[in-house]
């Protein structure tokens, strides 16, 4: 934490809740849908896939690994509570394809880029109980 | 609807008037939308109590802490009716994003089925005071808390990493972006309403800007201003005793998301596959095809929109756009290109959505250019936002 304006927590409703809890606790999860077992995130009303009105979602834990579509690097930004400058990611989460999240990366914002550059999900603590998802690069084994 | 519009040429622009687009506009914007209002009536060589049908698109498009009110930061048809002392049979709204050509639809709609015989189109865009942009959000809920608690805020970092993208596959250079933004301004300098009138940019200005959200810079954004602009549409029929050459709406066509994303996550590839349809349902309607548009004006509120209207409309392929651009392509001073930004655009003009795309093809097509008039030019396309959340409308001055 700096000393900067605090950051925008999320305010968990009905349909996020178990995704904020579980990122409480640094797990990733991704919606699953009761009726056809596909994911998706952000949860909506009906499930995108088979478009049933009670998708009755359970939040399924995820490696959080993937790689890297696009990035931006944020050298200005119009949201409080950021250090300037910083990265941007554009994940494609693997064994998901076109599921992405956008997320910060937490290298730096001289950090290598290019298409297709693996990265593992870390969570930022930012207020006491909430935690956010952001990526790292993922180490050469 | 597939398949030929059923009111192809049926409809047709009559009038306009556009306020200057400014930074100081020194008097509410409700007085400015009746002025030219007013103005744009008697262009049309119509009286106000001969207008019987109003359409808009209200919203107000910053993202920082605003509050909304009528006559001042926005401009409903219902307001502007009433303080012309009009009781009109036909007011409607658009509510969404593809402000311009979505709520034209609607006036050419209301025209074409008889709900209305004479249709005042306008767009009233105000620029609030203090930061356009810059939020004090603390708690994100709903869609916002699937993006600003991770620092993802803001349409130009959406815009940024979908650009990126693009430069990554197809190694488009920063000297292709300084050159379409040039070609935006050197084009908006010669229009007297533009905010950047007299105003023209080198390569050497743009190159000079620092990156904000990489690889965009303060100028790849148009900037926001306030104005007004109105139009006057009216059935084919009608527009033969009318003063000018009318300008008529041959089709038109929209995009909206079919994938469940962040609110504000607009992939490259989610634009370049809706914009498949969007393109092939335009040709459809409109009867013609991309090689037939003398004038296409595309929508540049963000400058990589043009790229993706470029290739997405089939004006060039898939990857080429930057290189068309940079290799003059699009230079409305040289023969034989494809003048996309001739009326400077949104980045040449002020953000003024699509109204610049579609009053070029308005003025250029109705002979009423001035000293910018281009010869031969019969067909014309403007269209706004992008092709996954807006439309195109085509034009043209021959009703055959
Ligand atoms: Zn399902």
């Amino acid at each position: 934490m700096t000393g900067l304006a605090a950051r925008p927590v999320p305010v968990p409703d009905a349909l996020s809740a178990p995704f904020w809890q579980a990122a409480a606790r640094h797990v990733l999860t991704l919606a699953q849908c009761a009726k056809c077992h596909e994911v998706t995130l952000p949860p909506d009303l009906t499930c995108p896939h088979c478009h049933t009105i009670e998708p009755d979602f359970a939040f399924v834990p995820v490696d959080g690994t993937g790689r890297v579509r696009t990035w931006t690097v944020i050298r200005r930004s119009f949201l409080a509570g950021f250090e300037n400058p910083f990265v941007l990611v554009d994940v494609e989460l693997d064994g998901h394809p076109d599921m992405r999240l956008v997320a910060r990366l937490l290298d730096g914002a001289d950090a290598p880029l290019n298409i297709g550059t693996r990265v593992v999900v870390e969570f930022e603590d930012i207020a006491p109980g909430v935690a956010v998802p952001a990526f790292r690069l993922e180490q050469e084994a | 609807m597939s398949g030929l519009f059923k009111a192809r040429n049926q409809v047709a622009l009559v009038g306009f008037a556009h306020s200057k687009a400014t930074r100081k506009p020194g008097r509410p914007l409700g007085v400015t939308a009746l002025e030219t209002a007013r103005a744009a009536i008697a262009d049309a060589g119509l009286t106000p109590h001969q207008i019987d049908g109003f359409v808009s698109s209200p919203l107000l498009p910053t993202t920082g802490d605003h509050a909304v009110e009528d006559g001042i930061s926005t401009v409903t048809s219902n307001w502007l009716a009433r303080h012309l002392g009009l009781d009109p049979a036909y007011v409607v709204g658009f509510q969404g994003i593809g402000q311009i050509t979505g709520s034209l639809t609607l006036a050419v709609n209301a025209i074409a089925s008889g709900a209305a015989d004479y249709v005042l189109f306008h767009r009233a865009l105000h620029l609030p005071p203090g930061k356009y942009n810059d939020n004090s959000l603390t708690e994100a809920s709903g869609a916002m808390q699937w993006m600003a608690p991770m620092g993802f805020f803001g349409a130009m970092p959406a815009i940024a990493l979908a650009y990126n993208e693009y430069c990554q596959r197809y190694g488009a250079t920063r000297e292709a972006m300084a050159t379409l933004v040039c070609e935006a301004r050197k084009n908006g300098s010669r229009i007297p309403w533009s905010a950047w009138y007299q105003k023209p940019l080198t390569v050497e200005q743009y190159m000079a800007e620092e990156m904000i959200i990489e690889p965009m810079c303060r100028l790849d954004a148009d900037m926001p201003v306030e104005g007004v602009a109105c139009f006057v549409l009216t059935s084919a029929e009608r527009a033969k005793d009318l003063p000018h050459q009318p300008v008529y709406v041959s089709g038109y066509a929209s995009g909206y998301p079919t994938k469940n994303r962040a609110m504000l996550h607009w992939t490259l590839d989610d634009m370049m596959h809706a914009g498949e349809g969007l393109s092939t349902r335009l040709w459809e309607s409109s009867g013609f095809t991309a090689s037939e548009i003398d004038l296409p004006q595309l929508y540049d509120g963000f400058s990589p929109f043009v790229y993706i209207w470029l290739e997405t409309l089939g004006f060039c392929k898939r990857g080429e756009a930057h290189e068309m651009i940079l290799s003059g392509g699009i230079d409305s001073d040289l023969p034989g290109t494809l003048p996309v930004m001739s009326g400077g655009g949104a980045i040449g003009n002020g953000r003024m959505h699509g109204v610049p795309q579609m009053l070029e093809c308005y003025l250029q097509l109705s002979g009423r250019a001035g000293e910018r008039q281009r010869g031969n030019v019969t067909t014309g396309l403007a269209c706004h936002s992008t092709p996954h959340f807006g439309g195109a409308v085509v034009y043209s001055n021959d009703p055959s």
